[in-house]
């Protein structure tokens, strides 16, 4: 067996090394073939025609998507809004993440040239900053990151890990939770079952990676929560955006992500402790209105 | 001959002596030939003479059963029994029975409870092992696998049979399958088997990886002529992962999971004369699959159907007697993917995906064209389509010195196929994927793709290689040149290795 191993892979090389050693007059024989080339064919009907505008793959029924509304994810929340922000034109599509290149939503592809045969490559949200600083039409506060990283960490830890509980432990919230990212996977009861295993599985682990604990407790992190939400209200303050920038920031998005989805209307939040949390800031629920009307409206 | 003396002749007698002892083991050894003829004969005749006698069996012995239950054993001889009952029942009657191989049949004992014409049989069974594992490598046509299985046959005595296999390759990531098969009322020809497998299967030609988890039932059938039908239902959780950096929105837009519940019946009537190098004959095959419709449920409504005709023909050579070996043959095949509204749905119908769609091309198939390489494609990905027909035809020669009985053919061939999606309205163009369609949308859609495949010339291709048939697989050495395309198919000009066991 080993020993035709070879062989087998030199019957190819001989092919390929050949190819290459064709005599000029073979080679333009061979260059005149095929005898006739029609047009491509037309791609099938599920595949997506408009290829002119940016697309930002993110989590949100397709309805939504259509209407332009905001994404029920806060981290393609944060960056649909971020791209809205910075004036970027683009269409949101309903995905999941399977479809993104590094396994997690959100991701862009740029627009490409209508006769191209060779589509864009994907962005991945960590170079979406950048994409959206060269193709923005509008200006975007800069943040030194010294302050940044402080107030960032409240976002990505406290309010994440409380926001991951309550949509995806808290059992009053389970119906929200399958309406969101269960029900648009399948019909199949279960691929259902399976699906809502695996997400509350993953929640956990994730909660339980950040605080570094063995069991969630639930009380803390709405206290976690809401201490990080005391101190984002500090530090906007009575201004219109955070750090005291003339225009909105990345991190105003990001604010924004959190805030907007608790406060929405449309998504029925059953065990609503963290939703109740953020209405005690009123500067927190301006800021959240301010977006929304402006660039959003 | 020069010297004469005693030598000589001492010589010549032992030669003489050798000689006459040969040629008298000889005639010994026909007469012994001719004793046994005779009584083969004998034989013959006497079954000749009394094939017309009226018999009736008293028992039927049954050795070497040790595994075997008796109530799967007694449906396959009752009818045996209950047929020598009949009064115009006769020896040869009996021996034509099918199925069964008798060893022995003797002259009644001298038992009193029998009657004249009874006679008892006695039959030695062979067993086959019950237990078989196995483990190897495969090396095919850019894929490398090791697997391992396990049969287990014979498991509650009546010839049901699990088998377990498990592999992993370059291309089929993993793969994992269990099979119970069973006769059904002892009937070898009429099997029902429930399987259930978990696989993982790269697809490069669409840039992603499809993992699949599912089971099902199937009913099969084997007449007596060789026709095959089988029934069956299976049930999938898809799942669309892996993707390539580079690939397309179409693969992008299908990635993630989705569940396929479907109904299938699959006939196939096989006459040629050998599959792996048909000389003549000729193959049909229909397979139809009914997916997500009325209470089927699953995420994806479509009726899949396929046909497959192939044919030889053998070509008469002046001047050699018999089979020349020389044959023309051709082959046919055609798919249509119609999508249906799920359950008894007035949502309307969606359109195919990646993964349901058909693809055509590569050397088992449309020969002259890399795997996937005919159909729609985005990017470089082939995307796969809702309609395809192709055709081939190719003439086998036998090589030169080694003859027609030689598994080796010379073979010239041209082929060609067209693979294309349903049409879409123009003004729907700007909408979203998750769109249902109406009837009168899909049908219209369907329409225009048919059409589509007759115009112009079908992408084709030709060459010449060279075929060793194998008895368990084909091998092609094949160097080809596309004739006609479609811009943005991919074609192999040069070599190209095919491995398979239904080829075009």
């Amino acid at each position: 067996m080993s020993s035709q191993n070879p062989s087998a892979a030199s019957t190819k090389s001989p092919g390929a090394s050949g190819w290459l050693a064709i005599p000029a007059p073979l080679a333009r024989l061979f260059k005149r073939f095929p005898l006739l080339t029609y047009p491509p064919n037309e791609l099938p009907v599920r595949s997506p025609r408009v290829r002119d505008v940016a697309a930002l793959y993110v989590f949100i029924s397709d309805q939504d998507a259509l209407n332009g509304l905001p994404s029920f994810n806060p981290s393609c929340l944060k960056w649909q809004t971020f791209l809205k922000l910075a004036g970027v034109a683009f269409r949101a599509i309903p995905s999941n993440n399977h479809a993104s290149p590094t396994g997690a939503l959100p991701f862009l592809i740029p627009p490409s040239s209508p006769n191209s045969f060779v589509s864009a490559k994907p962005i991945p949200s960590t170079k979406l900053e950048q994409y959206t600083a060269e193709n923005g039409t509008r200006k975007i506060s800069e943040i030194s990151s010294l302050k940044l990283e402080a107030y960032e960490a409240l976002l990505n830890h406290r309010i994440r890990n409380a926001w991951l509980y309550a949509l995806y432990l808290s059992r009053p919230n389970s119906a929200l939770l399958s309406h969101l990212y269960v029900a648009p996977v399948s019909t199949s009861r279960v691929v259902k079952t399976t699906v809502l295993y695996q997400l509350r599985h993953a929640a956990e682990e994730e909660i339980l990676r950040s605080i570094g604990a063995l069991v969630v407790n639930p009380e803390r992190l709405y206290d976690g929560a809401k201490e990080a939400f005391e101190a984002l209200s500090t530090v906007l303050g009575s201004g219109e955006w955070f750090f005291g920038a003339s225009k909105p920031s990345l991190f105003d998005a990001a604010v924004f992500s959190y805030t907007h989805l608790l406060l929405d209307q449309g998504l029925r939040w059953e065990d609503r402790r963290l939703t109740e949390i953020v209405e005690e800031f009123s500067n927190l629920v301006e800021h959240r209105n301010r977006i929304l009307q402006r660039y959003w409206g | 001959m020069a010297r004469n003396g005693p030598d000589d002749d001492d010589v010549f007698e032992g030669l003489l002596k050798s000689e006459t002892a040969s040629v008298e083991q000889k005639a010994a050894a026909e007469r012994a030939q001719a004793h046994e003829a005779q009584a083969e004969q004998r034989a013959i005749e006497l079954l000749l003479q009394n094939q017309t006698l009226p018999v009736t069996l008293s028992s039927i012995e049954i050795n070497g059963a040790k595994n075997t239950r008796e109530s799967f054993l007694a449906p396959i001889f009752q009818p045996l029994l209950d047929d020598s009952r009949n009064a115009d029942y006769t020896l040869a009657d009996m021996l034509d029975q099918p199925n069964i191989l008798f060893h022995l049949s003797r002259p009644p004992h001298l038992d009193p409870s029998s009657a004249p014409t009874d006679l008892d049989v006695s039959l030695r069974v062979r067993e086959k092992s019950r237990l078989l594992l196995r483990t190897g490598t495969d090396l095919g046509n850019t894929e490398g696998s090791a697997y391992g299985s396990m049969l287990w046959r014979n498991i509650f005595g009546g010839a049901e049979s699990l088998s377990l296999n498990a592999s992993a390759g370059t291309r089929t990531r993993s793969a994992y399958s269990a099979e119970f098969a069973t006769p059904i009322r002892s009937n070898p020809n009429f099997r029902l088997s429930i399987e259930g497998l978990a696989s993982s299967t790269q697809k490069p030609w669409a840039s992603h990886e499809e993992v699949v988890k599912g089971g099902g039932i199937k009913l099969h059938w084997l007449k007596d002529n060789g026709d095959r039908h089988q029934f069956g239902y299976s049930g999938a959780w898809r799942q669309l992962t892996g993707l390539g950096a580079e690939a397309s929105p179409t693969v992008r837009g299908d990635a993630g999971d989705s569940t396929k519940s479907a109904i299938s019946y699959l006939f196939q009537r096989e006459r040629r004369d050998n599959p792996m190098l048909p000389q003549s004959g000729y193959l049909v095959k229909t397979s139809t699959e009914l997916a997500g419709w009325g209470s089927l449920g699953g995420d994806v409504g479509f009726s899949k159907s396929e046909l497959e005709v192939a044919g030889a023909i053998p070509i008469p050579i002046p001047g050699i007697r018999g089979s020349s070996g020389v044959s023309i043959g051709g082959g046919f095949r055609a798919g249509l993917l119609y999508p249906l509204p799920l359950t008894f749905g007035l949502s309307g119908a969606s359109p195919s995906r990646v993964n349901d769609r058909f693809t055509l091309g590569g050397p088992t198939d449309v020969r002259g064209f890399a795997l996937g390489g005919l159909g729609p494609r985005d990017g470089t990905d082939a995307v796969g389509g809702d309609i395809y027909a192709a055709g081939s035809v190719n003439m086998l020669i036998p090589l030169p010195r080694v003859g027609p009985e030689s598994p080796f053919r010379l073979q010239l061939f041209a082929n060609g196929g067209r693979l294309v999606a349903m049409k879409s309205k123009p003004k729907r163009s700007d909408e979203m994927s998750g769109q249902r369609l109406g009837a009168g949308t899909v049908f219209d859609g369907m329409v225009s793709a048919t059409k589509d495949i007759g115009t112009g010339l079908p992408s084709i291709a030709a060459g010449v290689g060279l075929v060793y048939a194998h008895p368990i697989a084909r091998f092609e050495l094949n160097f080809s040149l596309p004739l006609v395309l479609r811009r943005g198919e991919e074609s192999r000009k040069g070599l190209q290795v095919g491995v398979g066991i239904n080829f075009l």
